[in-house]
């Protein structure tokens, strides 16, 4: 089980070309620029700094919002534009383990992800509190989004291999399971990488619960991201092993 | 009716059949590709021959290992084709989209191909791979800029470049002008000399008449045939063999031959004269002596419908 | 002997021959095209799986109105939808619908190279995207306006008199047709015009979803939390200015603490933007199909 660095470098010119990258950059930047204008004409009654900072910018907005959409986009293009384009036979008729491949691909595009909302989570962070105690919560927040990007990337790869509507798949998860179903039902947050994500944080910075309040406790947060992370990738070596050749022309 | 028997092809009794198809089916739910299909093939160059949607795809996929055969074994230099990686070792494809990764250089597609096969000396057998395919002059540039025939013989160089003892081709030839297409044939049959396996499909007769020593007919998903096409046809023994003559006197050994038991029919077309029998062998032995008899001197004789073709829509209509 | 009888026998010419007769036209070009793309985004004549959204998506949209249904059999004078609210619950079900159906409408074409077999027959090329256009809003209209009317049945049972209900109000006939008409015109025009940008079926997605679902969190905190120059925000989310429109129409003012009301922005304006962004959309698709290479 290792990884090939000529995948990881062929997945990275495929990942990165020019559009896509420029694309998920200038998504990045939105928290940054909302940040700013907090700054500039905030309303700092309503929510003192530090509480916007957790609760607002990061939690909803890089975590909510750039950090799953990010990785929904690496995450099914590195082994989904395969494929579509019909390169994926070229890199399966190698004497290559599958399991390479899939840890090659998750690497790439959790490297990926993580560079992306990284740049959207220091910047929007620290504008935000600038001036302010930071408790930490900034680089909480950065650890936590690391995780939750490996978590959100093998899920998404695993769904690129087994179904051709993982795209559309992830956005329904994201957008109804992890936006709309975990506020109607409680026992829903067990099963939302997004709560893993906000439970790391929470568990990472030590600030009072009206600055903060993730819906799962550390612990579990990270029981169960690293379970959901085992699952997902063992599940994608699976999928790939079996994976067959569709009906073309 | 004679029930044509497809000859055995003789295999080395020690060593274990380069390719090997064990009662192989694949259906998808109610439609069935390929249908219980046993053959085993060695060194030379086998075509897969069938009109389309007959399962010739279907075939080289289970034999690439991207299909699982829902019944029946696959075998591959003596190891199943689904599901290890391993054999990709000693196996090259050619698959048939024209997919290669556009920002590639086609020498770096080349290198790739060989890195991931872990070659010792990659760039080496890179540059062997390209200079086979005559693609040295435009494996600079960007392979997505490649016309169709370029992307094909670079992918060609892609599955040659670790020297694979079995090589599979899906329709090689689509999109190869002539030039090309005689070069590649030139080059698959040196390796067959080499004593590679190589497989292709093809639904074009004459690309198939050209370069295979063995056939394999697929029709509707059954093994309709396989071998030598002109041994088949010579098993079709209910099918009148027709020979085409021209002689001294076309009138005078038509009249003399229709006399012979093994003609049954005679014709005079233009400059030449048509003959129809139903025993091969003894018309062959038969016409000389009448000839000689009838004292007309044979400018030329040679079988009509001996050609894949005529072969090929026989097994079809059936 | 018989009278030799003149008999005769003819071969027919069974091969290729020109057609000389009746040609239906550049209308009926179009309006096949028109109904053609309408029974496609809804699966109607296609396989299975293409089925699955549309019909789930349509189901979505009528569950209140079926809702309401209900509780008027059981439980009568209570009006928990009305036709304006009704239409803020209807923005989900019209943003599913165009992200699904969306890149369908024109992506196949796009992506399997028929453009070219179009417009080589008596369709121009602005005809092609008008149809298109036509009958992405007339299927987006379907979805905003039937679940009205089954709700307009359900108020009216509720109230014990149906006819009496509709006499009463039929004032909010036009506004409701206005309503639904402007949403979907306006979205099909605006979501065409973003998946005409790529064949690929999931960056055409991806991109309707961006626009819906993602502009509204972002103009949400930055109209509540920031205010200010953040008040513009509402503008850029579809959510908000298509809720903002139809409060204009039907004369309703936002709920407390929303966007809309931190906003304050008088609502014409909001019926301004969607006449906007439609105007935008429509504009750039037949911009889009008069220049593409086919």
């Amino acid at each position: 089980m290792m990884i090939d660095s000529t995948i990881v470098r062929l997945t990275m010119r495929q990942l990165l070309g020019q559009k896509r990258t420029i694309l998920m950059l200038a998504f990045a930047l939105i928290p940054v620029l909302v940040a700013l204008l907090y700054r500039l004409n905030g309303d700092h009654v309503r929510h003192d700094p530090q509480e916007w900072t957790a609760t607002v910018a990061l939690a909803r907005l890089v975590v909510g919002l750039v950090l799953p959409f990010t990785a929904l986009v690496f995450g099914t293009a590195a082994l989904g534009t395969e494929f579509e384009d019909g390169t994926a036979v070229y890199l399966l008729s190698k004497p290559i383990p599958r399991s390479t491949i899939v840890l090659s691909k998750l690497l790439v595009a959790w490297g990926a992800t993580v560079v992306v909302v990284l740049v959207s989570t220091f910047p929007t962070g620290f504008l935000a509190l600038s001036g302010e105690p930071q408790d930490g919560i900034v680089v909480a927040f950065a650890i936590a989004a690391v995780f939750g990007a490996l978590i959100y990337c093998a899920a998404f790869l695993w769904l690129s291999i087994a179904t051709s509507r993982a795209l559309i798949a992830g956005l329904l998860y994201v957008f109804i399971w992890e936006g709309v179903v975990v506020n109607l039902f409680k026992g829903v947050r067990l099963f939302s990488v997004r709560q893993y994500t906000l439970g790391i944080a929470g568990e990472l910075m030590s600030v009072p619960k009206r600055v903060f309040d993730p819906r799962l406790q550390g612990p579990t947060a990270i029981v169960l991201a690293c379970l959901v992370t085992g699952v997902a990738i063992w599940l994608a070596f699976r999928s790939l092993k079996r994976w067959e050749i569709g009906e073309t022309s | 009716m004679t029930e044509p028997i497809a000859p055995p092809i003789a295999t080395e009794p020690t060593a274990p059949a380069a390719i090997e198809f064990d009662h192989v089916s694949r259906w998808y739910g109610n439609i069935v590709a390929v249908n219980d299909i046993s053959f085993s093939l060695n060194a030379g160059i086998t075509g897969l021959l069938g009109p389309n949607g007959a399962g010739k795809s279907t075939m080289l996929h289970m034999l690439a290992g991207f299909l699982q055969p829902s019944s029946g074994n696959v075998r591959v230099l003596g190891q199943p084709a689904w599901g290890n990686p391993e054999m990709y070792r000693r196996v090259g494809l050619v698959p048939e989209r024209e997919s290669v990764y556009p920002f590639l250089t086609g020498y770096e597609f080349v290198l790739d191909s060989a890195r991931l096969h872990h070659l010792a000396n990659a760039e080496e057998a890179t540059m062997k791979a390209i200079r086979m395919v005559e693609l040295e002059d435009a494996m600079g540039r960007a392979s997505g800029g490649y016309s169709k025939g370029m992307k094909q013989r670079i992918k060609i160089a892609a599955a040659l470049v670790h020297e694979p003892d079995v090589l599979l081709l899906d329709e090689p030839f689509n999109g190869a002008d002539p030039r090309q297409r005689l070069h590649l044939m030139d080059l698959l049959r040196e390796m067959a000399a080499n004593g590679r396996t190589i497989v292709f499909s093809s639904h074009i007769l004459e690309e198939v008449e050209r370069l295979a020593e063995d056939v394999l007919v697929i029709v509707s998903g059954r093994l309709a045939a396989s071998g030598d096409f002109r041994e088949i046809r010579k098993l079709m023994t209910d099918r009148p063999h027709t020979f085409v003559v021209r002689a001294s006197d076309n009138r005078k050994l038509a009249a003399d031959l229709v006399s012979d038991p093994s003609v049954y029919g005679v014709e005079l077309q233009g400059n030449d004269l048509q003959v129809r029998t139903s025993e091969f062998a003894a018309f062959t032995r038969a016409v000389a002596g009448v000839a000689r008899r009838a004292d007309v001197s044979i400018f030329e004789i040679r079988p009509t419908d001996e050609s894949l073709e005529s072969v090929f829509s026989y097994l079809v209509k059936r | 002997m018989q009278q030799a009888e003149s008999r005769t026998g003819s071969i027919y010419d069974l091969g290729y021959r020109g057609y000389d007769g009746l040609r239906l036209g550049r209308r009926h070009a179009i309006t096949s095209l028109y109904w053609y793309t309408l029974r496609s985004a809804f699966g109607i004549g296609r396989r299975t799986g293409s089925k699955i959204m549309p019909i789930a998506i349509v189901i979505i949209a009528f569950i209140p109105a079926v809702g309401q249904l209900a509780i008027a059999a059981l439980v009568s004078n209570v009006e928990v939808y009305t036709p304006s609210n009704y239409f803020a619950y209807i923005e989900i079900p019209v943003a599913l619908f165009c992200a699904a159906i969306a890149p369908e409408i024109c992506g196949r074409d796009m992506r399997q190279r028929t453009l070219s077999l179009y417009f080589s027959r008596a369709l121009h090329r602005r005809d092609y995207a008008l149809a298109k256009l036509a009958a992405f809003a007339t299927a987006l209209t379907f979805l905003t306006l039937m679940p009205q009317v089954v709700l307009v049945i359900g108020n009216g049972l509720a109230s014990k008199d149906l006819w009496g209900y509709i006499q009463d109000n039929w004032a909010d006939l036009p506004r409701t047709i206005g309503s639904g008409l402007l949403m979907a015109a306006m979205a099909a025009c605006v979501c065409l015009a973003i998946a005409s940008q790529t064949p690929r079926r999931a960056y055409a997605t991806i991109a309707v979803v961006a626009w819906f679902l993602i502009t509204w969190p972002i103009a949400g905190i930055l109209t509540t939390e920031i205010g200010g120059a953040g008040k513009l925000a509402t503008f850029i989310s579809p959510f908000e200015f298509m809720h903002g429109c139809t409060l204009w129409i039907f004369n309703g003012s936002p709920t407390v603490d929303s966007p809309l009301e931190v906003a304050g922005y008088p609502l014409w304006v909001y019926f301004i933007t969607v006449l906007a962004y439609g105007a935008a959309g429509f504009a750039y698709v037949v911009r889009r199909f008069d220049r593409i290479a086919a």
